[in-house]
């Protein structure tokens, strides 16, 4: 059984002016100790998703419309606060973008860490403490550096405290939004490494929300590609690294400037993604698809399975025209 | 193609309360006209500094900068000025380097109003042929930049550039911002205006699959200083010194049949004030010897056009 | 040929008609405010109230009439009469043309210098900087009133004299202001950007960094308009600012102090003034912040 299950989850951000659509109908699972990367650009709904699974939406203006997200059996949608707040940093936990703002500045990076320890499990200070230094040491950070500041800590090193932390109580999910995208590539490899031997030791579930693929071909097991607020293809990393079928991850794909091949000129998914205030009816990608037909402006593709295990939503593929 | 510019031995220090910064440390290299010069390397290595002086933007502190021909390392202020006609910098983050009182048409005929460059009906034909030119549609003429997305605004930023029909623009990072297929549209849009209007592009970036895809040749910068320098395929066919290869080993590959050679680098960089008299890559090279922490190596031509800076380069490679 | 030109002017009249609107989209904007809107009434009708205040009123400002002295509010006397019998109405419309004159005028020259001095320090810094900073410290440490009676003293009495007066002691206030705003605003690449195109100092100044700057002014200015109606009073009080019987709010609000306990329309009325003034010049100036910001469209 899969230890995160989400189905059908609809997020809206409802304002006077007018509602955004943010996540639609987002179906995901995740199974114990692997990894799920959550592909797509900048209000694809990524962050939206995430933050609806710890049931973080502000409200108002954001409201989950609809939808179940079962994690461990239990639909987190009906907790009570109190123990949605017990969940939170226990069994889930989440990596922000930015180790930047993700650190309080006048805490020492060791009492930070301590605090969660402290408030989650069932220990003495002393005991979360000395948690806190064993963590510190896991992310490759000398126990010395424990009284020190944030400040004193570089970008890398600050993200390595914030993985210590979000790690520190063992959660069975890790949420980690963009961990590496405010991070050098060397940092980044550092980083990336360390989170997949740490996930391997705590047997832990990831789901890695990037906009890098190159990211996701070396650290996922499962890929959700998003556009517009929708799941449009998911599959094992075979299906969509080696048989995309949807024209969005495809266009992604040819957006990328290659290392080894020598393209004159990339082949960019024309046009803007849509306005998720104001989406387009049918299929929300057709006004950038390149296999645009009649019946995509007006009917909402299923999301359908046309491979075990490997799910897309697109009219033209499900009726086998491209 | 003749040269178009050559900087010999350039330095830029900053004097900060720690110590003087070592921003850019002795570099040289000469660029071809139309051809683009990518410089890559991590944040804080100086990129954007070594930019910004050869553009005469900021003060260097030592070292020669030759355009056209023409030694510009000591011009006067209104020799400078007019020289911006000639070299422009398109900049990284497309919502920060806008003006976001000025709309789009204000924004754009702006350098124009500078050097008081066409009136009345030719300057706003000018300013329309611009917005043609970087894809920007007439009706955004009085939008500001706000009601915009990331890509619109960086063609802003482009047509701002071009606006003086200069000849050599530093791209500072012109895509990190952007999404990858608005990343893409960019690209391609820098290229045709390349081949359009030749343009010569020092094109800084810490992508590297971008740098290898846009440059004809690539210099790698670490902490203030050129660590190899090659025409573009060979550097990633062939790369020399040790922080090059560590560097192309970290960048994720979105192929999963993709082997990597796994080095991952230890460390991180070291501090650019007050260098001490050594190798900079030292600290993090895993076949540093007494030699490289005592003396800075220097830069050799180990193939033809393929600059290295490194002491062990040949036996590390086997050459 | 023909053709090419018909087309450019067809531009030329969409131009003309967008610019129109960009300044119709501002005052849409600030009428879209209800509480801006609210302040343009409430500072319109002061206005004209002040200006055509002969229109309104029925006796001379100036005109003692002893048998009708402490009047409550009638029909008669709107606002009642003061200790020498004064109808308080008038007394209050005609003085309002002093205060807010006054107020007015210093808190033009004190923004204006304030923005002057302020992004003078905070565009050039290094030296620059820290002169100016420590002239405008050394304006502030000098208590306000005082400054203000020294300065009224050498130059003597009447409204603009002592517009300047006040608006000394307001100066530092907005340079600081002005200062720390520039300096920000400095930060932004669109100044290098402008740099790298070829703007001089002075255009960079006017055009890039002014316009970002003016919102903390407005607010800033429209704050200290109150407390320059009261220095005003300050100075008239001892003396040196408008001398009796010329009205002025702050003036006549230091006279009733003595009555405060047995008539209290001579506290009322011109307080009232004054807040409705301070008030709605402050909802305006609000919404004026909002109205020019672009980026604030809906």
């Amino acid at each position: 059984m899969s230890l995160l299950d989400i189905k059908g989850l609809t997020i809206h951000y409802i304002t006077h002016q007018n509602t955004v659509r943010a996540v639609n109908d987002v179906d995901l699972s995740i199974d114990t100790g692997k990894t799920l990367g959550l592909v797509g650009e900048t209000g694809a709904g990524k962050t939206t998703t995430a933050l609806g699974i710890l049931r973080l939406i502000q409200t108002p203006p954001g409201k989950i419309v609809s939808g179940e997200i079962l994690f461990d059996g239990k639909d987190l949608l009906k907790e009570s606060e109190h123990n949605i707040r017990m969940i939170r940093g226990n069994d889930i936990s989440m990596i922000f973008q930015d180790p930047m703002t993700a650190l309080n500045p006048i805490m020492r990076v060791g009492d930070q860490i301590a605090e969660v320890v402290y408030l989650h499990g069932d220990c003495t200070k002393e005991e979360a403490k000395e948690r806190s230094l064993h963590m510190l040491e896991t992310v490759g950070i000398r126990a010395e550096r424990s009284t020190e500041f944030p400040h004193q800590f570089s970008g890398g090193m600050k993200q390595r405290v914030v993985i210590a932390m979000a790690l520190a109580c063992k959660p069975k999910l890790l949420i980690a939004d963009e961990p590496t995208t405010a991070l050098d590539v060397t940092i980044q490899a550092q980083v990336l490494k360390m989170i997949n031997e740490l996930k391997a030791v705590y047997n832990t579930s990831m789901l890695l929300i990037t906009h890098d693929l190159g990211i996701v071909a070396e650290t996922c097991d499962e890929v959700a590609i998003m556009y517009a607020g929708q799941i449009v293809e998911y599959g094992n990393l075979e299906h969509i690294f080696d048989n995309p079928k949807h024209p969005y991850t495809i266009g992604l794909f040819k957006s990328l400037p290659s290392l080894d091949k020598d393209v004159e000129r990339l082949s960019p998914i024309k046009g803007l993604m849509p306005d998720p205030a104001n989406l387009p009816t049918g299929c929300k990608f057709h006004t950038r698809c390149d296999h645009v037909c009649e019946d995509c402006k007006a009917i909402e593709p299923a999301y359908q399975e046309i491979e075990p295990g490997h799910f897309v939503r697109c009219l033209r593929v499900e009726r086998g025209e491209i | 193609m003749g040269e178009l510019v050559r900087v010999e031995h350039l330095k830029k220090y900053f004097n900060t309360p720690a110590g003087v910064l070592h921003a850019v440390d002795d570099i040289s290299f000469s660029i071809n006209k139309g051809e683009t010069l990518g410089v890559v390397g991590e944040s804080g290595c100086g990129k954007s500094t070594l930019g910004r002086t050869v553009l005469k933007l900021i003060d260097h502190t030592d070292g020669k900068i030759f355009f056209e021909g023409k030694d510009i390392t000591n011009i006067s202020k209104r020799e400078n000025h007019e020289l911006r006609k000639k070299m422009q910098l398109i900049f990284q983050d497309p919502y920060s380097s806008l003006n976001p009182r000025l709309c789009v048409y204000d924004l754009i005929a702006d350098p124009l109003k500078t050097f008081h460059i066409l009136k009345g009906e030719e300057r706003q034909k000018r300013v329309f042929q611009l917005m043609d030119e970087v894809g920007l549609s007439k009706r955004f003429t009085y939008s500001y930049p706000h009601e915009l997305d990331g890509g619109r605004r960086q063609r802003i930023g482009i047509a701002r550039a071009l606006a003086l029909k200069p000849k050599f623009i530093v791209c500072d990072e012109p895509v990190s911002a952007l999404d990858v297929s608005i990343q893409a549209q960019i690209l391609n849009l820098l290229q045709d205006l390349q081949k359009q209007l030749g343009f010569t592009y020092i094109f800084v970036t810490h992508d590297l699959s971008v740098v290898r895809h846009i440059s004809t040749d690539i210099l790698v910068m670490y902490i203030g200083v050129m660590v190899e320098k090659s025409p573009a395929k060979e550097l990633f066919e062939r790369p020399l010194h040790p922080y090059t290869k560590g560097l192309l080993s970290a960048i994720p590959i979105p192929n999963i049949h993709h082997k990597k050679k796994e080095i991952v680098m230890a460390g991180e960089l070291t501090s650019p004030i007050n260098p001490k008299q050594e190798c900079r890559f030292a600290a993090r090279c895993p076949f540093a010897t007494d030699l490289c922490r005592t003396q800075v190596p220097t830069v050799s031509e180990v193939f033809p056009n393929h600059f290295v800076s490194c002491h062990h380069v040949r036996e590390i490679n086997g050459i | 040929m023909r053709r090419k030109k018909e087309t450019a002017n067809i531009e030329n009249m969409e131009m003309a008609t967008r610019r129109r609107g960009q300044w119709r989209d501002i005052l849409g904007r600030l009428f879209r405010n209800k509480l801006g809107t609210l302040g343009v009434i409430i500072v319109v009708v002061l206005l004209i109230l002040i200006v055509f205040a002969g229109v309104f009123t029925k006796y001379d400002y100036s005109a003692q009439d002893f048998g009708s002295r402490f009047l409550l509010p009638s029909l008669e006397h709107p606002m009642g009469t003061d200790n020498f019998g004064r109808d308080l109405w008038s007394r209050l419309l005609y003085g309002g043309r002093i205060s807010l004159l006054v107020a007015v005028v210093a808190v033009i020259i004190a923004t204006g210098l304030g923005i002057v001095f302020g992004s003078i320090a905070g565009y050039f810094g290094g030296k620059t900087d820290l002169i100016i900073t420590r002239l405008m410290d050394i304006l502030m440490a000098i208590p306000a009133l005082l400054l203000a009676i020294a300065i009224s003293s050498a130059l003597g009495s009447g409204p603009i004299k002592t517009a300047i007066a006040i608006s000394i002691s307001s100066i530092p206030h907005a340079a600081r202001i002005m200062r720390s705003t520039v300096m920000s605003v400095k930060g932004n690449e669109f100044v290098e950007a402008a740099q790298a195109t070829g703007s001089g100092n002075t255009r960079i100044i006017f055009k890039h960094i002014l316009p970002n700057t003016i919102a903390p002014l407005i607010v800033n200015a429209t704050l200290q308009l109150g407390g320059c109606i009261m220095s005003i009073s300050g100075l008239s009080f001892i003396g040196l600012g408008v001398q009796p019987p010329t009205p002025e709010w702050g003036s006549i609000l230091a006279a009733g102090r003595a009555y405060i306990r047995d008539f209290w329309p001579i506290i009322v009325f011109p307080s009232l003034f004054i807040v409705l003034t301070v008030f709605g010049f402050n909802l305006f100036g609000d919404a004026l912040r909002d109205a020019l910001d672009p980026r604030l469209k809906d």
